[in-house]
């Protein structure tokens, strides 16, 4: 952390008196985030929060279980089943929106930026309250999985684009002289390049994903956040239970992160060409 | 409420019922509207100042500072939103800090956006070659003269996309303190649906809402990058 | 779809030994302060706890129909050979229709009536596999029923004719209203027209949303997901008072001493049993069902073991048909 560019940009490397200063900043600092601390965990005591038997539910087998094994797999179920489907859709979407031909262009750029636009809340809402009017009714597991596919469809598109965007003009120019045509330099030469440029920004594209399936919570499909609005129904422990559950979610997604970021810095070291793609979000002109 | 029976199915008597519920309830769609700019403006400018804070932390030389920037970023970037809005609706309160439910959203929204924005500002300093700053402190620059001339102008421009993907991420995020009771555009046309049965209408709305926004910031945020990218001369590798 | 019987089975081990140290828990550390005691179903618990036990014995203590009742109706006798009923309801509704963490289980005053209607039907024993909950909401019971995802809807499902153009209902079997809950010391509100002006807050999927555009027009209540929230609401301050259903306010009350229900319902809500309409013996039969239960006191008991813990007053049973749209 310290090998920051950003440090050394920043500042520069102390002398005697900068080294003391940052001493004494650092303990300053260690004092007052322990205080910050102290403050929040009082605030916590005095309000009763920390009574032992606010917190023991938490360590009854068959809740745990519940959380563990229904809450966790079922958010692993809806985020998987919603990857399966929105990745290879967002690459599909990713090829259209590029492709010479103007009708399948205009319809993956308008689908694009539509849902990059839509709130996955606002769509959640479309499965649960209007579709029904009309007489469609999906399994509650749909109601949410099927909202997380079409937001992240749009996401996983651009992340795709802006991979494709990343390989060299020169590899297509040498491909296309050798006499391969479009279609193939795109699947021999570009693609197989780009998916390993995007990786990182796929899985990144998995934590939002799991970060949708809170909106089980709307629609009452039992991952997670569901679990504990149930356990929240029965015993009536509210910040006990969102805590524990931020805090798990918490902890999934930042391995998940620490993967991707270990991977992009794997591919960093390999492959010279390889930065960290800024991802174009950029609407279409 | 003739609109119970006839759904969405369109009609003479349906565009009435639509027309009188949009008269009837503008000043309630309006009021949305006003607050999920609310919600996204200050979120994001919150977001903003917060997160280049948390970003100056993340990058100095004093080790609990940055280990607390890094939890921070941590934190708020693997926390659902949904649940750190609800925990600070609910939570809030009972160690004694009652926000009405506005500004609940509001700091769900900056303390999530701020550790967006904080990866943006870093990587964005992250670009800036050590030998600017080298070659700046050679020329005897203060540190604040260095930052105003060398570091952010340049950083700026590489920020300016991601920060219009952060605001949008702001923006479409805001949406979600309609679950936890807050009365933006999303949380006003799900109530007109329970009352007037009308969701296409409503939907397409609340759809369009966000969309202009959205584009609104994309343009907004192209602009800004050409504005940059002429006034200064020279690239930034 | 999310079938919690069949998940509720592998709790069942498991469970009842959490119980069994929830048991013991509970009576060691008795819970203080506005805390409500979040005593398993299946533990000893409060004098005004539900208990699954006693659930049970309830439903299996009901009637059975005999075999030719059944045959005479082709929707009865699918749900026979199936081996039990699909309802619509929810898991998270305090007093009609709650889930046990731990458990697994799901009772409540609507549960027993998919309980005791299926075990009716069916004959089985084995009250946890009696029904399989599927979640509804306000805006997916119709279409459930129309689609036959589900045999039955019993979630506080009021009878109105506007419904009653889609789907049938079989009842009513309980009629209920909406009463307001506030704190304790607020002295200013005493009934619904008092409200006016007020901070509302009411659960996301009720109905007492429309009621309040009716009794109180112009104010928009805010809206929870869930009735914890509501409660929440009511005792940070947020909201001054919470109108629901008076049985589950009540419940709010017994486990929230800070909290009060003022005044006498102000709606009237007949809950029906809502069927599908393609076929008119289901209604003629699962009012028949009803009958059947109203004469047998099995709906009183049903009654006393969830609703009557937390309403004095003892009801008389409705009168079939006698709602418009039933």
């Amino acid at each position: 952390m310290a090998a920051d560019t950003a440090t050394r940009v920043l500042f520069d490397e102390p002398g005697p008196r900068g080294r003391a200063t940052i001493r004494l900043a650092t303990v300053v600092a260690l004092v007052l985030v322990a205080l910050l601390v102290a403050g929040a965990v009082r605030q916590f005591a005095v309000s009763g929060q920390l009574a032992p038997y606010r917190w023991q539910f938490f360590t009854y087998t068959a809740i745990v279980q519940r959380l563990v094994v229904d809450g966790i797999g079922n958010t692993f179920l809806a985020t998987a089943v919603a990857a399966v489907f929105a990745f290879p859709l967002g690459l599909v979407l990713a090829l259209g929106r590029i492709s010479h031909a103007r009708m399948l262009r205009s319809v993956s750029t308008g689908w694009i930026e539509f849902f990059r636009s839509m709130p996955m809340i606002l769509v959640v809402y479309a499965f649960l309250l209007a579709l029904p009017r009309f007489g469609i009714v999906l399994p509650v597991f749909w109601m949410l999985v099927v909202p997380m596919i079409l937001v992240s469809s749009a996401t996983t598109a651009e992340v795709f684009r802006a991979g494709i965007r990343a390989i060299d003009r020169g590899q297509w120019e040498a491909a296309q002289s050798l006499g391969m045509g479009r279609a193939l330099v795109m699947t021999q030469i570009v693609l197989p390049q780009a998916f390993r440029i995007v990786l990182p920004n796929l899985l990144t594209g998995l934590v939002s994903l799991l970060k949708d399936s809170t909106l089980g919570y709307v629609v009452s499909y039992g991952e997670l956040m569901q679990q504990g609005k149930e356990l929240v129904a029965y015993y009536h422990y509210m910040i006990q239970t969102y805590l524990v559950i931020a805090l798990v979610y918490v902890l999934i997604n930042w391995l998940l992160t620490r993967l991707a970021s270990w991977l992009q810095a794997r591919m960093g070291t390999r492959r010279t060409a390889a930065r960290p793609i800024e991802v174009d979000l950029e609407p279409a002109q | 409420m003739a609109a119970l029976t006839t759904g969405g199915r369109p009609g003479k008597d349906a565009m009435d019922t639509i027309w009188t519920m949009l008269r009837d309830n503008a000043t309630f769609l309006l009021n949305g509207v006003l607050t999920t700019i609310g919600l996204t403006v200050l979120g994001f400018t919150g977001a903003l100042v917060l997160g280049t804070l948390v970003a100056i932390f993340r990058v100095s030389p004093v080790t609990p500072l940055r280990v607390l920037g890094t939890v921070y970023v941590e934190f708020f970037r693997n926390v659902p939103l949904l649940t750190l809005l609800i925990l600070i609706v609910f939570g809030l309160p009972d160690i004694g800090l009652l926000l009405p439910l506005f500004w609940c959203g509001v700091l769900g929204l900056v303390l999530a956006g701020s550790a967006f924005v904080c990866e943006t500002v870093r990587s964005g300093i992250n670009t800036i070659g050590v030998g600017q700053s080298e070659a700046a402190r050679a020329l005897g620059m203060s540190f604040t003269t260095q930052l105003r001339l060398i570091i952010l102008p340049q950083a700026f421009r590489t920020m300016v996309q991601p920060l219009v993907n952060n605001f949008i991420g702001i923006l479409i995020g805001s949406s979600l303190a309609a679950a936890v009771g807050v009365s933006d555009i999303t949380n006003v046309t799900q109530q007109l649906n329970i009352r007037y049965a009308e969701a296409v209408v409503l939907f397409l709305i609340a759809g369009a809402v966000y969309l202009v926004f959205a584009l609104g910031a994309g343009g907004v945020g192209a602009w800004l990058e050409r504005l940059v990218t002429r006034s200064r001369i020279g690239g930034t590798r | 779809m999310y079938t919690f019987s069949r998940r509720g089975l592998l709790y069942v081990a498991a469970g009842s030994s959490a119980a069994a140290a929830l048991a013991a828990c509970s009576s060691g550390t008795p819970p203080v302060g506005g805390g409500s005691p979040g005593a398993s179903g299946s533990s000893a618990g409060g004098s005004k706890q539900m208990s699954q036990a006693d659930y049970d014995t309830i439903i299996k203590a009901g009637p059975v129909a005999d075999a030719a009742t059944v045959s005479a109706s082709p929707w009865a006798t699918k749900i026979k050979s199936q081996g039990f009923i699909k309802r619509g309801g929810t898991t998270t509704s305090a007093i009609f229709s709650l889930k046990d963490p731990v458990t697994g289980r799901i009772a409540g005053f609507d549960a027993g009536i998919g309980d005791l209607l299926a075990h009716y039907i069916t004959g089985g024993t084995d009250v946890a596999k009696l029904t399989q909950v599927s979640q509804t909401s306000v805006d997916t019971r119709e279409t459930m029923l129309q689609n036959n995802t589900v045999d039955i809807v019993v979630a506080t499902y009021s009878i109105t004719t506007a419904r009653a153009q889609k789907v049938a209902f079989a009842g009513p079997y309980y009629s209920s209203g909406d009463s307001i809950q506030v704190k304790k010391d607020n002295t200013t509100i005493k009934s619904v027209s008092d409200l006016q002006g007020k901070k509302l807050v009411t659960e996301s999927n009720s109905t007492a949303i429309t009621a309040l555009q009716k009794f109180v027009p112009g104010n928009t209540p805010t809206l929870f997901a869930d009735n914890d929230s509501c409660v929440a609401a009511v005792q940070q301050g947020r909201a001054d008072a919470y109108v629901l259903d008076e049985a589950i306010l009540l419940g709010n009350a017994v486990k929230n001493p800070d909290l009060k229900v003022v005044g006498t319902p102000f709606t009237t809500d007949p809950y029906g049993v809502g069927v599908n309409k393609d076929d008119p013996t289901a209604k003629a039969f699962v009012n028949a069902f009803l009958q059947r239960i109203f004469d047998s006191g099995d709906w009183l008991k049903l009654w006393k073991a969830t609703v009557g813990l937390y309403v004095d007053a003892v009801p008389t049973p409705p009168k079939i048909g006698s709602v418009p749209g039933s």
